[in-house]
């Protein structure tokens, strides 16, 4: 009996161990995509091996594409024309693709594998971004969980970037995250300091990046990033315009601040920046210098809620409000936004019925 | 209890951190599905159901999601705040659905205690019963939640 159940578990463990060695042999076959080329803007043409996704290849190749969420379909960042060879849309890309991405072969870098020649097409923009090594060289808590951090650029030492844009800062492994991540952050400091990148990150619970931030990233550790990216910056007009953030949509505003002294701005602008209560509050004074050091700048901190033991005597409740409590004859106003979808979205209901013209909205959305 | 692969492939997922720092199971050394049993049976002991603790965690939700993050009265006990950051989460079940990067936070006014989550987590509980193992970051404890929402 004994030994009929151990020929039997010997059996059984054989064909187990033959169908393994098997797969692993198929795979190194069937999966072996060989040599592919992809050409770029019908322009540059790379040769690599096939197997990998598109994102990951390129990122290799030093043409790093935006991305936040480490190549899992979660940011719908990294959209790139695939023209030719990149077989159907994949579910996983379904929800970030509309129908008119989809008829000009829009797809995500990171869903498209490459089994075969590939022809895609991108922006030329996205050729000037770079990978960066920088030291975290100070951390400040602005608030509970809030922090400011100071990268120093160490190669290449400077990075030129429009005031509005953001970098994408890695996340290396570590004790709550087996592998790389990177996550997308705008860019906080003074332009005029083009060795330093300063970041204001708010801490997600659970988040990989903002837990690697706040409790394993330390002062004089070393950082990578690449970068500059996004859209959001300031317009070349002499319009009037209203800033409105919260939280962590400081940073662009802040960064489009600093420039607008480095430059001699003389545009009218007005910011309204919400926060829960004062000690959600931060940078107010360099918020309120920006008053004296800007020819026309006004800076409307709100609360939502004011404590009877602290001392408080701005604007309270929602955002949203106090912008329609105190912008005139908007209509000439452009307004730039950074903060939650939900916060974005309540404004611009609230500026267009104040006249602001959809035109005139630019936002930088957390999502 | 015995895993089936599915399972075993599903509690890897689970505590692995591919999505979440430090994963779904935080320090919790039962199998997944004996979290969702242990966690069922003390829903069914309380008398209420996966979806009506979803179906209330999604009204608040709903509702703090007016404050623009800041706090809202709820009712008179509790107030409520929604937090968001860029980006969406995929559910580690097997399927397809995305969800936004919002975090509520709801707050018992007399005594200060919070109690969050995300919304996965409603979905979690409202199409897998799961309701994060102990330890992770985003554990809602059946017993403790039925309590505040019922």
């Amino acid at each position: 009996m004994i030994v009929s159940t151990l020929i039997a578990v010997l059996v059984v463990s054989s064909i187990g161990a033959a169908l393994a060695a098997l797969l692993a042999l198929s795979e190194s076959y069937i999966a072996n995509y060989g040599e592919c080329r992809i050409t770029i803007n019908d322009e540059r043409e790379l040769t690599v091996q096939g197997g990998k996704d598109l994102l990951s290849m390129l990122t290799a190749e030093k043409i790093f594409i935006p991305s936040a969420c480490g190549g899992r379909a979660t940011c719908g960042l990294c959209k790139l024309k695939v023209l030719e060879g990149a077989g159907p849309i994949l579910p996983t890309e379904e929800p970030y693709l509309d129908e008119k991405e989809r008829a000009s072969n829009v797809r995500l870098s990171c869903q498209v594998k490459v089994k075969g020649d590939l022809r895609i097409s991108i922006p030329q923009e996205l050729f000037a971004i770079r990978e960066y090594r920088a030291r975290c060289t100070r951390i400040v808590d602005l608030t509970h969980d809030i922090k400011l951090f100071r990268l120093e650029l160490a190669e290449p030492g400077t990075m030129d970037y429009v005031p509005g844009q953001y970098v994408q800062l890695l996340a290396p492994k570590y004790e709550k995250n087996s592998e790389e991540v990177y996550r997308a952050y705008s860019i906080a400091s003074d332009p005029a300091q083009r060795d330093v990148i300063e970041l204001i990150i708010r801490l997600v619970p659970g988040g990989i990046c903002t837990t690697y931030c706040f409790e394993y990233l330390k002062e004089g550790d070393e950082v990578r990033m690449n970068g500059p990216y996004g859209e959001f910056h300031l317009s070349d007009t002499d319009a009037p315009m209203v800033f409105i953030a919260g939280g962590s949509g400081m940073a662009p505003i802040r960064c489009i601040l600093h420039h607008m002294k480095n430059t001699n701005s003389r545009r009218k602008a007005v910011y309204f920046f919400g926060a829960n209560e004062v000690r959600e509050m931060f940078m107010m004074d360099e918020m309120h210098r920006f008053e004296s050091e800007l020819p026309d700048f006004r800076f409307v901190p709100v609360i939502a809620k004011s404590d009877a033991s602290e001392a408080w005597d701005g604007e309270t409740g929602l955002v949203t409000d106090a912008v329609q409590r105190g912008l005139q004859n908007a209509s000439e106003y452009e307004a730039y936004l950074c903060g939650s979808p939900g916060m974005i979205d309540a404004s611009i209901k609230v500026l267009l019925d104040l006249g602001v013209k959809d035109t005139g909205i630019f936002y930088d959305k957390f999502a | 209890m015995k895993q089936s692969p599915n399972d075993a492939h599903l509690d890897a997922v689970l505590r692995s951190s591919a999505l979440v720092a430090g994963g779904f199971m935080g320090d919790d050394p039962r199998r997944v599905m004996e979290v969702v049993d242990a966690d069922a049976g003390a829903l069914f002991g309380l008398g209420v159901t996966t979806a009506q603790v979803a179906q209330r965690l999604k009204e608040i939700t709903e509702r703090a999601t007016r404050g623009l993050g800041t706090w809202v009265e709820i009712d008179e006990q509790y107030e409520a705040m929604v937090d968001e950051a860029r980006g969406l989460l995929p559910c580690p079940w097997p399927h397809e659905g995305y969800y936004p990067k919002r975090v509520t936070t709801l707050k018992v006014v007399a005594s200060g205690r919070t109690f969050r989550w995300s919304d996965l987590n409603i979905h979690m509980i409202e199409a897998h019963g799961f309701f994060e193992g102990k330890g992770s970051a985003f554990r809602i404890e059946p017993a403790e939640i039925v309590g505040i929402l019922f």
